[in-house]
């Protein structure tokens, strides 16, 4: 482990495009919380505010953090991408890698940047919860916590099946085209052939709703953040605003399940296919 | 002696395509076996199937007499077509990855690069190097781990002859400590000047193997004419006064088993009721008896 580690870090850290992809991921997450921090909403008794409290930013920074998974994603179609196209897969594996030490590596790699990802969340969480919550207490700051380690499964998600498309199509362009397709329209498509109940289960419908939108409304209520038990005084799944979705623990499982299938069906394809 | 490399009927297809078929050699310990054949005949295929990054479709391979396992994997050091590393390493830094899989020491890599007269460039970046050089490298990666076996697939493309002369001497140190090199290669003169053992490949068939001196010898071939060749070649290709009869051009070629003279050779025509209109002795090119092994 540690040497697989320790080659994906050399591979990863020297690699330009590699470091400056995860400094446009670092910035871009800032900037979109930065920028609508300033934001100030036109309603009376909502304040964006609220979304950058205690435990409101559980949810809502996760989220932020979710629209740049993607990008995470096509991080990992590049570097395993390269691996085929500079044959040096190849190479490793002639020098003494197994084929499953491949695969190990890369996972390490995706554990790695999803450690990254959510100690970059979790710091910026923090920050901003401490500096906007009024009435901090232990109970409120670790409230809905549990989020951010949904927020983790959901990254290794999209990371997972970048690599189970790369090594599918092995090739850096068509992997980042094949990638997005599928998120829209294939997927979509494919969904609006199924029965409504159905719909729910599908690879990207599952990961993407491990951080669903969060409820805005509910959110920036000036009424839910003052409430003393930190939830929300208003209920708009009630009123039909808010759509139905699974419980979080099978989304969860299901995005686990998933998760499963991309690394299995990636060893499978690496192992059964020339290199 | 052991045996390094055994190959048992190896077949690998691609599509309809058989690039190789029914493949069986081995290899003993410390011997320089080149396998040699036209761009096509299976060369590569064969060294990549038995490296574990082609899957062979029939056949089996094993390495020290044992299952092929990654630990086995490390006893050899491969280059194998191009040279493949990572361009924007430098080259100190993709020999670091080499040994890391290895589990060489740093020092190593060093050593590989003085070998490989590359050390002034060890900052450099891969991609940056002239194909000669990239060949260089290939060789110093080789070398890294200081592995029992060297697997080495057209070692010398690209270089210049002096790169070429370099990995020639390369080569036969390592051959003078007793490891085991197996070279795939199309170059006749390299197989000769480094190679003990030899086999020879055609359209993914194995044609011919053996010690390099009993194929491919810098024999003194006759080349003679009389009338009724045909008779003749039956009679010479009975004779205990030949190793090898075949026809090139309105010649016939006759190769000469050790002890027997031109002049024997003439006598006997003669006795035989053929005399002979032309007797010519020349000594044959390795690369004419090659093109008559794979004719």
């Amino acid at each position: 482990m540690k040497k697989l580690f320790s080659l994906e870090k050399i591979k990863a850290l020297s690699y330009p495009a590699f470091k400056t992809l995860m400094i446009i991921h670092f910035l871009l997450f800032f900037l979109v919380i930065l920028v609508v921090s300033r934001a100030h909403f036109s309603i009376p008794g909502f304040s964006i505010k609220g979304l950058y409290q205690f435990p409101n930013i559980w949810q809502f920074f996760p989220w932020v953090a979710s629209w740049f998974n993607l990008f995470l994603a096509i991080v990992i179609i590049i570097l395993v991408g390269n691996e085929f196209s500079f044959r040096t897969f190849r190479q490793n594996v002639i020098d003494g890698l197994s084929r499953n030490d491949l695969i190990k590596g890369k996972l390490i790699l995706i554990f790695t940047i999803a450690v990254y990802t959510l100690i970059m969340v979790l710091l910026a969480v923090f920050i901003f919860g401490l500096i906007n919550t009024k009435n901090i207490s232990f109970d409120i700051i670790f409230e809905n916590s549990y989020l951010i380690l949904i927020y983790f499964v959901q990254a290794i998600g999209y990371m997972t099946l970048g690599l189970l498309i790369s090594i599918i199509f092995r090739n850096n362009a068509l992997s980042i085209i094949m990638f997005i397709l599928y998120f829209f329209p294939i997927e979509p498509i494919i969904r609006v052939m199924f029965k409504a109940e159905a719909r729910n289960f599908f690879p990207i419908k599952i990961i993407s709703n491990l951080t669903p939108t969060p409820e805005f409304l509910t959110m920036a209520s000036e009424k839910s953040y003052t409430n003393a038990s930190g939830t929300s005084s208003l209920d708009f799944s009630e009123i039909g605003l808010l759509p139905e979705k699974l419980p979080v623990g099978i989304t969860v499982l299901l995005a686990a399940g998933y998760i499963g299938f991309f690394i299995a069906l990636s060893t499978l394809l690496l192992n059964k296919r020339n290199l | 002696m052991e045996t390094v490399l055994k190959i048992n009927n190896l077949s690998k297809n691609y599509g309809n395509i058989q690039a190789v078929r029914n493949v069986s050699f081995e290899v003993k310990k410390g011997e320089v076996y080149g396998i040699l054949g036209p761009n096509g005949s299976g060369k590569t295929t064969t060294l990549a199937v038995v490296l574990g990054i082609l899957n062979a479709n029939g056949g089996s391979y094993q390495w020290f007499d044992e299952p092929f396992t990654k630990l086995a994997r490390r006893r050899i050091g491969s280059l194998i077509e191009t040279p493949n590393f990572y361009p924007y390493l430098t080259l100190w830094e993709n020999l670091k990855i080499v040994a890391k899989i290895k589990d060489a020491p740093d020092e190593d890599i060093n050593h590989a690069l003085g070998v490989a007269n590359l050390l002034k460039r060890k900052h450099t970046n891969f991609g940056h190097l002239s194909l000669g050089m990239k060949q260089r490298m290939s060789m110093a990666s080789v070398l890294i781990g200081n592995p029992e076996v060297l697997v080495l697939d057209e070692p010398t493309n690209g270089l210049d002859p002096e790169g070429f002369a370099e990995v020639r001497n390369i080569i036969q140190s390592q051959a003078n400590e007793g490891k085991t090199i197996i070279i795939a290669s199309h170059i006749l003169d390299e197989v000769e000047k480094v190679c003990s053992h030899v086999a020879i490949l055609k359209s993914g068939e194995l044609i011919a193997n053996g010690r390099v001196g009993e194929l491919l010898s810098s024999d003194e071939t006759v080349f003679i004419q009389s009338e009724k060749m045909d008779e003749l070649t039956e009679i010479l290709n009975d004779s205990e006064l030949t190793s090898k009869v075949y026809m090139v051009e309105n010649d016939l070629a006759v190769v000469l088993n050790t002890n027997f003279k031109s002049a024997d050779l003439s006598k006997f025509c003669f006795e035989k009721g053929f005399p002979l209109s032309k007797i010519v002795v020349k000594k044959q090119s390795l690369e004419d008896q090659f093109l008559e092994l794979v004719k």
